[in-house]
């Protein structure tokens, strides 16, 4: 379509605006159009403010114009989870530690403990003793007849409660628009066509980068070109070999993550409580989730997978296997063995917690170090052939995935893990992007970015969300708390302070809805039986409507030929030409009301 | 002719009056002493083609001549502040897919006929290679490509062609995408 007919066209939207406009002139439309101008400047300078103030925006640009948005996917993930925690810090500060401060100022400490500056490494000694670990918390229902009452008890269920179902369900309403927006008909291959047309990413702004681009997309092209007929199929012994040794490497991941955990396990039922020795398990743990996944890439060099996809789904699965496993078995040593051995048990994992959390962070700095940094120096150095390094975006997205589930367990045990987590984040941000900017190159392939990011996201939640919310709720629901700390003490259960509550609230009239719903909704177990059971139902209706629209998919792809192959020419041309107009009036309306909706 | 149509709207009137303070200043930027402080009488100010194109964020994309002629309005490269605006509206990141899909097709399409014929392709990937493909290399890319999208089996790419393949490149609506 021209521009002429194209300024016709917007001059005709734009005129057909202003005479709805027009029609009420007189001094109250004017002075409204006054108020709304004023509005609409101070909306817009509200928005600018907002933008200056957004975290790392400047940064996240310079990443993503040099390295594209690949790299950029995993700061993006990272200023996510900094935002999940903090949340949480701000909704544990508020509800849980600002009330115990408030009423009970001073911890009281036993005489002989002071600070040594151990404590920041290990958690233990002075810390174990205040407000950082589920211990230092009273029971009490704070207030007395004056004031307010408070009751500790219920704020501390009630925080961590609500917090993990709003981050479940954050997780999964973006877990499912990620899926809808990016997994639509995922296709098998990079085609030709995607690779020329849909791949070149248009936010890289600096001249090496671009050149960079260019280089890596004409090197896929030659290959895409040069491969022949794809693996014909093989005879038959040479896909039995190559099933044993798919088989044998899954067997042998599998089996090594499996008897690290147990390693761990037995290596440490034997507890042992000096202070600079309980750092020992969190090294021995960080050291494994560093070396192992290093076996895992060498296997790389004996499978052969048809798609190189899925190789780096074959790495992450192995990884998160290795990852989980351990934790896994921590938590079991934790709820088995620790939950019956100590008094003030809740305190002594939240400090192994606290621990695994330092030492996580500082693994990563030593990963940081050996992964990029001295690839760059033997790349580049000693050994020309390997090259400068690549970001690995798999391994450092799971990292923090690692990370990020070591907080949501300790939510329960130390509510101010969180804080540790933020500035962690912070630091992490600043030292990736460093060793980022200065030890990489952009990566060679242009990779499925947008369908990885679905699939962290899915790990993020399962097994990650999933694993410290079970871990938590089985604490919650069935072991006895400990008898001499933390608001629990003396109860049964920590869920019975909720059974306490209701028993109060059914004295009082005007809750007996409150309890009916407790007694007949929460409590009963036809409730969830029924709503599975609607659920199953609406997922397979729908499962039958997506099958019914890929067959329609499929027929009106034939039309399509049928009605081009069989065609004239003369209607031809005046229907595409007339249909160009239209859909040219379509996408100025369209880019008008984009334009107004983003500045205004 | 043109700008009389705008002076009597009350929505390009605010939208100019007060275009986005940022982008603005970009604008103004790059010439302060043709681009005035005050929009409301609609100055007839447009920006030729080597400032546009010498921006931080286009100069050194493969594409920025053909960005700056699809949006400008004399196909020629020299914007006026609303084709600024709709630039970068439409490589924002909050545009609809259709639309980047509709302006991709139109940057791509070199020759302008609506539709992408092996010429553009080649010119495409010309573009996107440094020159460095043999010319039976380019070829059997191009032939390649026409195969894979063309579905009506034309051996031309329609816009439909064009947008049933951006339905398959989740990736699209990140890369075609500028930061600013």
């Amino acid at each position: 379509m021209s521009f002429d007919d194209k300024k016709h066209i917007r001059g005709q939207v734009l005129a057909l605006k202003s005479f709805k406009k027009s029609r009420h002139l007189n001094c109250f439309a004017d002075c409204s159009k006054t108020v709304s101008l004023a509005f609409r400047r101070c909306g817009a300078n509200m928005t600018l403010a907002k933008q200056t103030l957004e975290l790392w925006r400047g940064t996240m640009k310079e990443v993503g114009g040099k390295f594209g948005t690949g790299v950029l996917s995993y700061f993006k993930f990272l200023k996510w989870l900094l935002m999940f925690n903090i949340f949480s810090f701000l909704v544990n500060f508020g509800f849980i530690t600002i009330p115990q401060l408030i009423y009970h100022p001073t911890p009281d400490i036993p005489a002989g403990v002071s600070f040594k500056g151990l404590e920041i490494l290990t958690g233990a000694g002075y810390f174990s003793h205040t407000v950082m670990y589920y211990g230092g918390y009273s029971n009490k229902t704070q207030g007395t007849g004056g004031r307010s009452e408070y009751n500790m008890q219920l704020a501390y269920f009630f925080t961590v409660a609500a917090y993990m179902v709003l981050c479940g369900a954050a997780l999964i309403y973006s877990m499912a628009s990620s899926f809808r927006k990016k997994y639509v008909l995922a296709d098998s291959g990079l085609g030709g066509a995607w690779q020329l047309l849909c791949s070149w990413d248009f936010s890289v702004t600096n001249e090496k980068a671009v050149r960079q681009r260019k280089n890596n997309l004409r090197i896929q092209l030659k290959e895409s070109l040069s491969e022949k007929v794809q693996v014909a199929l093989l005879p038959l012994t040479e896909r039995l070999k190559h099933y044993g040794v798919f088989l044998g490497t899954w067997l042998l991941s599998t089996g090594m993550a499996l008897g690290c955990g147990a390693s761990v396990y037995f290596l440490f039922s034997g507890s042992l409580l000096e202070e600079a020795a309980t750092l020992l398990l969190p090294f021995v743990v960080s050291l494994i989730n560093l070396v192992v996944p290093l076996f895992y890439s060498l296997f790389k060099k004996i499978e052969h997978y048809s798609n190189p996809r899925m190789q780096v789904y074959a790495i992450i699965v192995r990884n998160v296997i290795l990852k989980m496993s351990i934790l896994g078995i921590l938590c079991y040593y934790w709820m088995k063995d620790v939950a019956n051995t100590f008094s003030c048990w809740e305190s002594i994992v939240g400090q192994a917690l606290y621990r695994l959390v330092i030492m996580d962070f500082l693994f990563i700095m030593l990963g940081s170090f050996f992964g990029e940094f001295l690839s760059n120096v033997i790349g580049t150095k000693c050994i020309q052939s390997l090259g400068v390094p690549e970001f690995d975006v798999a391994r450092n997205v799971l990292d923090l995935i690692y990370a990020q589930t070591l907080a949501w367990i300790g939510i329960y045990f130390s509510p101010l893990l969180p804080v540790i987590q933020i500035i962690k984040f912070f630091i992490l941000f600043y030292l990736k992007k460093v060793s980022l900017t200065q030890n990489c190159q952009p990566p060679r392939r242009a990779g499925r970015a947008a369908q990885m990011q679905t699939i962290f996201i899915a790990i993020l939640f399962f097994p990650s969300f999933v694993g410290a919310l079970s871990m938590v709720a089985y604490t919650v629901w069935t072991l006895p708390p400990s008898d001499k700390c933390g608001p629990f003490r003396g109860l049964n259960t920590t869920f019975s302070a909720i059974q306490i509550w209701m028993d109060d609230l059914n004295r009082v009239d005007a809750f007996q809805w409150t309890v009916w719903i407790y007694q007949h909704v929460i409590r009963s177990e036809i409730f969830y039986f029924l709503v599975s059971l609607i659920i199953l139902v609406f997922i397979y209706i729908f499962r039958q409507i997506t099958q019914g629209r890929q067959l329609l998919i499929i027929l009106l792809r034939q039309q399509i030929v049928n009605v081009s192959s069989s065609e004239l020419s003369g209607p031809t041309c005046l229907v595409h030409q007339s249909c160009c107009v239209r859909s040219g009036c379509v996408y100025v309306m369209m880019l008008l009301k984009c334009r107004s909706n983003i500045f205004s | 002719g043109f700008n009389s149509t705008f002076c009597t709207s009350d929505i390009l009137q605010v939208q100019l009056s007060f275009p986005p303070p940022r982008l603005f200043d970009r604008y103004r930027d790059l010439a302060p002493q043709l681009v005035p402080l005050d929009y409301t009488d609609q100055p007839d100010v447009r920006l030729p083609y080597e400032l546009i194109g010498s921006m931080p964020e286009l100069k050194d994309n493969p594409f920025r001549q053909r960005i700056a002629e699809v949006f400008s309005e004399d196909g020629e490269g020299n914007m006026t502040l609303d084709d600024f605006l709709d630039m970068f509206s439409v490589l924002s990141e909050m545009a609809p897919r259709d639309l980047k899909a509709y302006y991709a097709f139109k940057i791509y399409d070199f020759n302008n006929d609506d539709f992408l014929c092996k010429s553009d392709l080649e010119k495409t990937l010309n573009k996107l290679t440094r020159n460095e493909l043999t010319e039976d290399e380019v070829r059997m890319v191009c032939e390649k490509v026409i195969d894979e999208a063309d579905l009506d089996n034309d051996g031309r790419l329609s816009l439909e062609d064009f947008q049933h393949m951006i339905v398959r490149a989740p990736d699209f609506l990140s890369t075609f995408h500028i930061r600013i």
